[in-house]
C-alpha cells in the first residue's frame, strides 16, 4: 500500500450516498475503472453530472462526514469509479460498511478520521500516509491523526486486491490455512 | 474473562476459534452464499477467474431470480438469459427461477438455507435479514461472494455488538417495521451504529413474529450496521422444522457478554412511525404527518411482503374500497408467501378492495420494475429506502412506514393513523399473536 500520498481535496457537504457516486443508469455489469470513472460522483453535485465531470478536476482525495457511500449499495462500481478518477484515498468521519469492505478488497484506502471535516476544504493540498494514519494539510499546516490501516488491509492492497490475493492462495493450495 | 455476544460466538465457531474480540480479522466458514439475477453473472465470472476447480459446495450456492423477473425490458430479458446460462453451467442444486421465484432474502430464510448459529452471505444489501433465525447474515460484494464460492470462506472484521433490550407489550397495529424505524430515529446515521452487530433480545422480541423479526433484521443494513440478530427460540424451531437444509444447534450469547452499548426500549410506548422523504433517519410519529396527500401506496419487498403484511392490509381493507385518488400495489415477497396469502383469502379481499397485485419479486422497490414513481408522485411505501430517485423519478417523494399505516392510508388517500380505525373483527387471528 502506497504511503506519502499527495494531492488536492474535494470536500463533500452532507451525506454522500453510493447511489449518487454512481447513478443507477451506470450500474452496468462492467467493473471497468476507466468506464466507471467517466460518470463517478455524477449525482453528488450538478457540476459533476456530465462525462468526466468529476474526474477532469484532478482531485486526489475526498473528505467527507459520516456514512460516506452509505445507502446500502454493495456495488463495486463506486470504488472502481473513484480509483479510475484518480482518487488515492477517501478520508471521512465514518464509512458505510459495504463500501468500506469493497475499498479494502480493491486496495483503495478509506481512512476513518474523527475531525477531518474541520481541517480540510476543497482545493487544499494534503499529505496522507494510510499506513501510519498521519494526515497533514499542506495548505494550512494543520495535522491530524487518523486510524492506521490493519496489516491484512495492507497485504490485500500489496497483492493488487482480493481477487489476486485469493488467486495466489488457490495456486499455492493454501485455502485451508485461511483463518 | 468476559463472555461472547451472539455474533462473536458465531464468528468464533465459524472461524475455528474459542473466542474472538471486536476488531479482529477472521476468515469464517460460510454456511450458504446467495447470488441473484442482477449481480450473479458478475459473481460467477469472478469465480471463474480465481482458478478454483469447482464450487466449494454446489448445495450451498443459492441462486435466485428476483430483480429482473418478469423482465420489463429487452435489456433485462437478455441479462436474465445470460444469468440462466451461467447458473446451469455451474450445476447449481438450488435455482429459484421464474415461477418458483421470490426475493432472494425471503427464499433464503423461508426455505431453510440459513441455519441458526452459522454465517450466510449474499450479494444484495438486505442479506442482513438472515439474522431473524439467529444467524449472522451479511451483505457482500460480488468479489466477496465469488471468493466464498471458491473457498467456502469470507473475511470479516469482528464487529462490536450493541444490544437493544426490548420489553413491554406490542400495541395493536404496531409492527416490527415500526421498531426498525423507531431505532433509526433514535440512532440516526451519525456513525453510532456503522459496522456494529445489533443484538435484539427481551420479552418483546419473544413475542414478535418471524415475519417481524425478518423486517427488523432486514433494515439493520439501512442503519449502517454489519448485521442484526435475534437469538433462536421455539418460534425459530417451529419455523425451520421441515425446511432447514442441514443440522443446526441453538447458539446464544453468554450471560457475561460484553456489549459496546446497551439500549432499553419499552415497546408499549412505540406507536406507528413514518420516515419522511429523502432521509431514512428523518422519522416521526404518524400523528405528525397525518393528512399528507398521497397518490401511490406500495406494500411489498423483502422488508414487508409476507403473509402477515397481506393479512394486516386485508383486515383493514376488508369490505372497503381503496380511495379513488390512490394507485395501490401489493407484491408478495415470494411465490410461497403469495400462495399462502391466497389460501387464507387475503388476496381476494384485497383485489375486491381495489388493490393491484404484482408478480412476486423485488418489484418497483429499486426503481426499475413495474410500479415506479413518476414526477411529483407522493408514495407511501412499506419498503426499505426513500432516497431521491429510489423508486423512479427524482422528484417523487417517498414516505416509508408499516403495512398497517399503508392500508389505513389507502382508505383516506392521505397518511392515516390505523389506531383511529375500529378494531376489525378478525384482528389478531393471523397478526399480533
Amino acid at each position: 500500500m502506497a504511503n506519502n500520498l499527495k494531492g488536492t481535496v474535494w470536500k463533500a457537504e452532507g451525506y454522500v450516498f453510493a447511489y449518487d457516486i454512481i447513478k443507477q443508469e451506470f450500474w452496468t455489469s462492467a467493473l471497468d475503472k476507466e468506464e466507471n470513472s467517466k460518470w463517478v460522483m455524477g449525482g453528488v453535485h450538478p457540476d459533476f453530472d456530465q462525462e468526466n465531470g468529476f474526474k477532469s478536476n484532478g482531485y486526489s482525495f475526498i473528505v467527507a462526514g459520516h456514512n460516506f457511500a452509505g445507502g446500502g449499495k454493495s456495488i463495486e462500481h463506486v470504488i472502481t469509479g473513484l480509483m479510475g478518477a484518480g482518487i488515492k484515498a477517501v478520508i471521512a468521519e465514518s464509512f458505510s460498511r459495504l463500501q468500506f469492505r469493497n475499498a479494502i478488497n480493491y486496495g483503495l484506502p478509506f481512512i476513518t478520521c474523527k475531525g477531518i471535516e474541520a481541517i480540510a476544504s476543497t482545493g487544499d493540498e494534503l499529505e496522507v500516509d494510510p499506513i501510519s494514519g498521519q494526515i497533514k494539510n499542506l495548505s494550512t499546516g494543520k495535522e491530524i491523526q487518523a486510524a492506521p490501516v490493519a496489516p491484512f488491509v495492507a497485504e490485500v492492497a500489496e497483492a493488487g486486491g482480493l481477487i489476486s490475493y485469493i488467486q495466489n492462495i488457490i495456486k499455492e493450495g493454501k485455502v485451508d490455512e485461511l483463518r | 474473562m468476559s463472555g461472547l455476544t451472539l455474533t462473536e460466538k458465531i464468528m468464533a465457531k465459524q472461524s475455528g476459534r474459542d473466542s474472538v474480540r471486536p476488531g479482529e480479522l477472521v476468515w469464517a466458514d460460510v454456511n450458504s452464499i446467495m447470488t441473484m439475477d442482477y449481480l450473479g453473472k458478475s459473481t460467477f465470472n469472478i469465480f471463474d477467474s480465481l482458478g478454483a476447480k469447482e464450487l466449494f459446495d454446489r448445495d450451498k450456492v443459492i441462486c435466485v431470480s428476483d430483480h429482473l423477473v418478469p423482465p420489463p425490458t429487452e435489456a433485462f430479458a437478455n441479462l436474465l438469459n445470460e444469468w440462466r446460462a451461467i447458473v446451469k453451467a455451474h450445476n447449481i442444486t438450488y435455482f429459484y427461477d421464474f415461477g418458483k421465484q421470490g426475493i432472494a432474502h425471503q427464499i433464503m430464510v423461508e426455505d431453510g438455507h440459513v441455519l441458526p448459529g452459522t454465517v450466510s452471505i449474499g450479494t444484495d444489501s438486505h442479506a442482513n435479514s438472515y439474522g431473524a433465525v439467529g444467524a449472522v447474515g451479511n451483505a457482500v460484494s460480488v468479489t466477496d461472494a465469488a471468493v466464498a464460492m471458491a473457498t467456502g470462506k469470507c473475511w470479516f472484521r469482528v464487529p462490536e455488538t450493541v444490544k437493544f433490550h426490548v420489553t413491554g407489550k406490542w400495541q395493536p397495529w404496531v409492527m416490527g417495521k415500526d421498531l426498525s424505524l423507531h431505532i433509526m430515529n433514535m440512532m440516526h446515521w451519525n456513525g453510532d451504529l456503522i459496522y456494529k452487530a445489533l443484538e435484539y433480545d427481551g420479552p418483546a422480541m419473544t413475542d414478535l413474529s418471524m415475519g417481524g423479526r425478518i423486517s427488523l433484521c432486514n433494515m439493520t443494513v439501512d442503519l449502517g450496521a454489519k448485521n442484526g440478530i435475534v437469538a433462536p427460540d421455539e418460534k425459530t424451531q417451529a419455523y425451520l422444522n421441515g425446511v432447514a437444509k442441514g443440522e443446526w444447534e441453538m447458539v446464544f450469547s453468554d450471560s457475561n457478554a460484553e456489549y459496546e452499548a446497551e439500549y432499553e426500549i419499552d415497546i408499549t410506548n412505540v406507536g406507528p412511525v413514518v420516515a419522511k422523504p429523502d432521509n431514512l433517519d428523518d422519522v416521526v410519529n404518524v400523528e405528525k404527518v397525518v393528512g399528507t396527500k398521497l397518490n401511490q401506496i406500495f406494500i411489498g419487498t423483502c422488508t414487508n411482503g409476507r403473509v402477515e403484511d397481506f393479512g394486516i392490509a386485508a383486515a383493514i381493507l376488508e369490505g372497503k374500497q381503496v380511495h379513488p385518488d390512490i394507485n395501490m400495489l401489493m407484491v408478495p415477497a415470494s411465490q410461497t408467501q403469495y400462495l399462502e396469502a391466497m389460501e387464507k383469502g387475503y388476496v381476494s379481499t384485497l383485489v375486491k378492495a381495489g388493490v393491484a397485485i404484482g408478480t412476486s419479486g423485488c418489484a418497483p422497490c429499486f426503481g426499475t420494475h413495474r410500479g415506479v414513481a413518476g414526477d411529483g408522485d407522493v408514495v407511501l411505501s412499506a419498503g426499505n429506502r426513500n432516497m431521491k430517485g429510489r423508486m423512479g423519478s427524482k422528484s417523487a417523494e417517498i414516505y416509508l412506514t408499516s403495512p398497517a399505516v399503508c392500508a389505513a392510508s389507502a382508505l383516506t388517500g392521505t397518511i392515516a393513523d390505523p389506531r383511529d380505525l375500529p378494531m376489525p373483527k378478525n384482528f389478531g387471528v393471523t397478526y399480533g399473536e
